[in-house]
């Protein structure tokens, strides 16, 4: 073993991080060594300076009592309503009643099925906010911080991202990622109420309108896909698209969707 | 519902007795990674938050220390860092290859051996500001290491990377650390200038096989 060679690797040696065989052999290397022993002792003797003069840095004595007093905020929210603050993904059946609700109503209105052929990729994108609402995957931005949604998605989509407003005060916001919605970034951002989860999907395609149902929910405009059993209500603003999807009735989706401040 | 209380309560209480003596460690590389105080207090403090969110997932028997400090990488990362920036800088090719810059014997020794507190507190200042100059990357990796004493495997799951990684960004870092603590070390007069030898990296796999072709 060449001296080269320890020297190289004093840094795992010292770590531990060398597999035994090789460990054993540096020892034996280093026993017989002064020169590599020299380097030995400054590998470890930096190691013991670099620790001093970097480490030893203390958490100001106020840190732990702001930590403490948001998990107290946690516990009180999770004491109230225990589901509404771990977003988990739903199971089907638990979906179930609101699907058939649903399937009523598209029977009633006479459209059945997925859209075909060049439609693929709208539907595609509608089976994928569908998907993405059921999935639930965790939070980046967490319920107690809306304010840091913007700074969150600043780079990561090619559009400006605000929480929606409701006009209803049961609409709580309970947290926002970063995701994809087929090819396009996107941001997630979900919401409660009473207890049921709705996700607003926020991305960038034109497509997304083709064949899109229009209706008018108290004198707005508002666009809707059926997607299988389900509706996927559509807002459109300065060229960008605010999905919603949720565990809700078709009535309450429209409602909720055509009150929502999506752009302020 | 004084049973799912006393559950709250009992799950709040183990957690705070796993995560307050850690409490120093996250503010220590939260100041590091954010470099202002201020940043460093809501990285450290959200970083809890979600560790409580998330606390029942944490899996027993492992190093809770490392757990915590991953989830505050991925809050920093989330945060900080802009999306194309992000995971681009661990995985991506290093910028410059730095040689082995190994020291004279007499260089080590007087950079190891300081002849009184002065010079010890001059070498651990610029130890410090050596370490400054590395890279966010660089600057993690080694506190994680020498200062957290992290393993590989830790220290790559923290920065999720590879393990071979994280060995040549720590053994990069270190010799940057060292060659800038001696080019200043020169300049204070603390080490004389000598012809210190720059050697070429040589990979341990090399020598592994070529011990295999001798055996």
């Amino acid at each position: 073993m060449s001296c080269k060679l320890v020297r190289r690797h004093l840094g795992a040696f010292v770590d531990g991080e060398l597999d035994p065989a090789t460990q054993i052999e540096f020892e034996r290397h280093l026993e017989a060594c002064p020169g590599c022993q020299e380097h030995l002792s400054f590998e470890s003797s930096l190691r013991q300076q670099t620790r001093d003069s970097i480490g030893g840095i203390h958490a100001p004595e106020h840190l732990w009592g702001r930590a403490i007093h948001r998990l107290d905020a946690i516990d009180e929210a999770r004491m109230e309503h225990t589901p509404l603050i771990e977003v988990r993904p739903m199971r089907w059946r638990q979906t179930w009643p609101i699907a058939a609700a649903a399937a009523a109503v598209l029977i009633i209105g006479g459209v059945v099925g997925l859209p075909e052929g060049a439609e693929y990729q709208s539907a595609g994108m509608l089976q994928d906010v569908v998907n993405l609402h059921s999935q639930a995957l965790p939070s980046d931005v967490q319920a107690e911080t809306p304010q840091e949604v913007g700074r969150y998605f600043q780079g990561k989509t090619p559009f400006p991202v605000q929480p929606a407003k409701f006009e209803e005060p049961g609409m709580k916001f309970a947290g926002a990622r970063y995701i994809r919605v087929g090819t396009h970034p996107a941001a997630a951002l979900y919401y409660i109420r009473d207890g049921r989860r709705v996700t607003l999907l926020v991305f960038q395609s034109p497509g997304l309108m083709r064949n899109a149902h229009r209706t008018h929910v108290g004198g707005r405009e508002l666009y809707y896909h059926n997607v299988g059993a389900n509706v996927v209500t559509i807002r459109q603003h300065a060229g960008v698209n605010y999905a919603f999807f949720g565990d809700l009735d078709r009535g309450t989706l429209f409602q909720l969707t055509a009150n929502a401040r999506v752009a302020y | 519902m004084p049973g799912k209380s006393k559950k709250i309560a009992a799950e709040r209480q183990l957690f705070e007795a796993d995560a307050r003596p850690h409490l120093d460690t996250l503010y220590s590389m939260a100041l590091r990674l954010t470099r202002s105080p201020v940043d460093a207090e809501d990285l450290a403090q959200d970083t809890l938050v979600r560790a409580y969110r998330f606390y029942d997932r944490f899996e027993a028997g492992t190093n809770f220390k490392a757990w915590l400090l991953r989830i505050q990488m991925n809050t920093f990362v989330n945060r900080y860092r802009r999306a194309t920036r992000e995971r681009q800088v661990f995985e991506g090719p290093m910028a410059v290859p730095v040689g082995e810059g190994v020291m004279s014997r007499a260089s080590m020794r007087g950079l190891t051996d300081p002849v009184d507190d002065a010079q010890r507190r001059l070498i651990a200042r610029e130890i410090s500001r050596a370490f400054e100059e590395l890279s966010d990357d660089a600057r993690a990796i080694v506190l994680l290491a020498d200062v957290e004493e992290l393993s590989y495997k830790e220290i790559a799951d923290v920065v999720g990377c590879p393990i071979g990684t994280v060995m040549s960004r720590l053994h990069r870092a270190r010799k940057q650390l060292q060659g800038s603590l001696r080019k200043h070390a020169v300049q204070l007069g603390i080490i004389e200038e000598g012809d210190d030898d720059i050697e070429d990296p040589i990979a341990l796999e090399a020598f592994r096989s070529r011990k295999a072709q001798k055996l």
